[in-house]
């Protein structure tokens, strides 16, 4: 599978990609095993759906559609067109702005032979989606990316995202992934966030994969001189999932704010991964984490602290909270601190606890049934990450998903 | 019109620390109707928070013998949130704080758990009942907004239980110590809450130490507990008395054999169990 239009540079990194990713390892996770998931497997790998979008899914409040492989939908508002902002997919941005993908693809954030997925994903890449944002341009309303899985019949999904926000720009990104159709699919998407010198990017991930989807979701920023990027991510799929959330800060006073919240559920197993990486003096990383654990599932997640030799300054901080309401739940909350410098600042804090019987019995002996005062309870343990969130319409959109997946898993 | 009974309860409670299982109620009777205010009173670790907890149903008491009912109908099988549905409410002793739920969707989901589907109260009905049992009982509308209990101080939370009971509106209030730790003003200010709620349908069951919130919330019966039973019951005369002469007199005149904690300070005799 290659994308159309696609120029001599770019075959030849994925002619590379393909010659790589076999003698690459996987990535490593830890307290984490997914290697029966053979997301690595090429013989696992249907070829792409090309059914086209279904019509009730013209969602006009969103930028940019993809559905599988199938043609991207744009929809700039008025005030981005005016700004400049280029939302192409790949086959239009080779023509167009191939400097831009030739510049930034896979040359900052994440690099093609990191590790096996990263090669395998730009192997098999089936659609890719550029941003870009100029300099200069603070965009005041939300870009908003649908990715739209094609669970219709068998296929795999193998897609990219590269946002760009150019020096001193500012931008909200809503991304949402869904699932549409029943199949067993694998679902591979990498995005990398390339902030460059004093832009700001708020970048909001909701993920709402079907039971059926076993995704592999690599999100990783870098960060320029001054840079910021205010990641806020739900992870709310109800099937397998690998994410991995990263950020480099590699300019001067950079800093990354990581929340996520995840919940799992079912039988479902979900390995949470995320890093923040100090490479330069005065920067800032902190990552706050709080996941659910019901029915059979499993979460783990790792909150990884890198501060590298030079970092001076460097503020690491990250504190990540698993909350368990059943004896069959698996989780785990993994802090660790790899720190090579001497004056920074890092701390961390961990813990995995099941629901509290006093606050169930307290909240029960006002008549609230078992099941709304767990809910109460879970909303509770999440609520000060959520009240962290950087708009109100993102609370009440978590809160709702959260609900929509509480009511399921508490129905019995 | 409504009846509370509480027919013969024993309770035992098992320590996970040291295996032992231990009888703290050792058959208590009690008949509560609407309209009536009861105040139980008695010396410290004789099982009144126990019988209270009870009869709300917290999971951690073992009932062996016993029941209670509503209007002839048997709680004791039911989990605690249908006790509270079926009309009864403990103002505990120590509240609990739970951080993340404002004390106002807690509430509105305590008072929608007990209507149908097609008639939840609505925000506006809700907010206006919220606004002046906020202002009867001097709270700030903030408290409404911060998370239950969390940070409250302690007569914060007496107030808030109380504010709790004026917006539930049951049918038995069961106030456990709901004076301690409160200032004079915030004891006037929570009485005057109890009192609001006096009604034909609404009954109360006091638990206090101290004779001075019966000066303020009038019983219409006293009864007074010791190791494991109600041994006593008079009318407010009686907790008049107990303040003046301690628990260690009526202990003696009644022939009772239990501990004291302040034995040693009233010299009573007692045979060690
Ligand atoms: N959850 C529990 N675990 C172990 N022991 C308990 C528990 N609850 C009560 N007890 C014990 O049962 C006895 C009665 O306690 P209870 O709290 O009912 O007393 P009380 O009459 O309310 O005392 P106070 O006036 O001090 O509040 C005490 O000895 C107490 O230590
Ligand atoms: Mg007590």
């Amino acid at each position: 599978m290659t994308i159309s239009n696609a120029p001599s540079w770019f075959q030849a990194l994925q002619e590379r990609a393909r010659q790589l990713y076999p003698t690459l390892a996987l990535p490593d996770f830890k307290r984490f095993n997914y290697r029966d998931w053979q997301l690595d497997d090429p013989a696992m790998q249907p070829p792409a759906a090309l059914t086209p979008l279904a019509s009730d899914d013209q969602h006009f409040n969103q930028q940019a559609i993809t559905y599988g492989s199938a043609p991207l939908q744009v929809n700039l508002t008025a005030e981005m067109r005016d700004a400049g902002v280029v939302v192409e997919d790949f086959a239009t941005a080779f023509t167009k702005h191939g400097d831009l993908l030739q510049q930034y693809l896979m040359t900052k954030a994440v690099a093609v032979d990191e590790d096996r997925l990263t090669a395998f994903n730009l192997a098999n890449l089936q659609h890719g989606l550029l941003v870009y944002v100029p300099e200069n341009v603070q965009l005041t309303t939300p870009l908003q990316l649908l990715h739209l899985q094609n669970s219709t019949t068998a296929s795999s999904d193998f897609g990219h995202v590269l946002i760009v926000a150019g020096r001193h720009s500012q931008v909200k990104v809503l991304q949402q992934l869904e699932t549409r159709g029943t199949h067993a699919n694998q679902f591979h998407l990498i995005t990398e966030v390339v902030a460059l010198a004093n832009s700001h990017v708020t970048f909001t991930g909701l993920d709402m994969l079907s039971q059926q989807t076993t995704a592999y979701l690599n999100r990783r920023g870098y960060l320029g001189t001054d840079a910021r990027i205010d990641w806020s991510i739900g992870v709310f799929n109800n099937g397998n999932t690998i994410a991995d959330f990263d950020s480099d800060l590699r300019g001067h006073g950079s800093d990354a704010e990581v929340k996520v919240v995840a919940l799992s559920g079912g039988d479902q197993r979900q390995c949470i991964d995320t890093r923040v990486t100090n490479y330069a003096p005065h920067s800032t990383g902190n990552i706050a984490q709080r996941g659910v654990i019901l029915g059979r599932s499993e979460l783990i997640f790792n909150g990884i602290g890198k501060i590298i030799k030079g970092a001076h300054g460097a503020h690491a901080d990250q504190e990540n909270r698993v909350l368990m309401l059943s004896d069959q739940a698996h989780g785990d909350a993994n802090p660790i601190l790899l720190i090579d410098e001497n004056d920074v600042l890092a701390g961390h804090a961990a813990s995995v606890g099941r629901v509290d019987e006093h606050q169930m019995y307290y909240l029960m002996s006002r008549g609230i049934p078992k099941k709304m005062a767990q809910r109460l309870v879970i909303r509770g343990f999440l609520g000060d990450v959520l009240s962290q969130l950087p708009s109100e319409e993102l609370r009440e959109r978590m809160v709702q998903v959260i609900e929509g997946k509480l009511k399921n898993e508490l129905a019995d | 019109m409504s009846v509370l009974e509480i027919k013969d309860l024993h309770v035992r409670i098992n320590d996970p620390e040291d295996q032992a299982s231990r009888e703290i109620l050792k058959g208590v009777n009690l008949t509560l109707n609407t309209g009536e205010t009861h105040a139980i009173m008695g010396p410290n670790g004789t099982g009144k928070s126990t019988l209270a907890e009870t009869i709300m149903g917290n999971p951690s008491y073992e009932v062996t013998q016993g029941d209670v009912l509503i209007d002839g109908r048997s709680l004791i099988k039911l989990p605690v949130d249908e006790r509270a549905r079926a009309g009864l409410f403990l103002a505990m002793q120590y509240p609990v704080e739970i951080k993340g739920i404002t004390n106002l969707e807690f509430m509105r989901a305590a008072i929608n758990a007990r209507r149908a589907d097609d008639d939840q109260m609505s925000i506006r009905d809700f907010l206006a009942e919220l606004d002046k049992n906020l202002a009867f009982l001097n709270m700030s509308e903030s408290m409404a907004r911060r998370y239950l209990n969390e940070g409250f101080s302690g007569g914060e939370k007496k107030r808030n239980e109380i504010l709790q009971l004026m917006m539930i509106k049951p049918k038995f209030a069961m106030l456990d110590e709901i004076d301690s730790g409160l200032d004079i003003d915030a004891l006037q200010v929570v009485a005057k809450g109890v009192n609001s709620m006096a009604a034909p349908d609404f009954g109360t069951l006091i638990i206090t130490h101290y004779q001075r919130l019966l000066n303020y919330i009038k019983p219409d019966f006293v009864h007074v507990m010791m190791d494991g039973r109600i041994v006593k019951t008079g009318d407010a005369q009686l907790a008049i008395k107990l303040e003046d002469e301690g628990y260690a007199g009526l202990r003696d005149e009644l022939g009772i054999k239990a501990n004291l904690v302040d034995d040693d300070v009233t010299e009573a005799k007692s045979d060690d169990h």
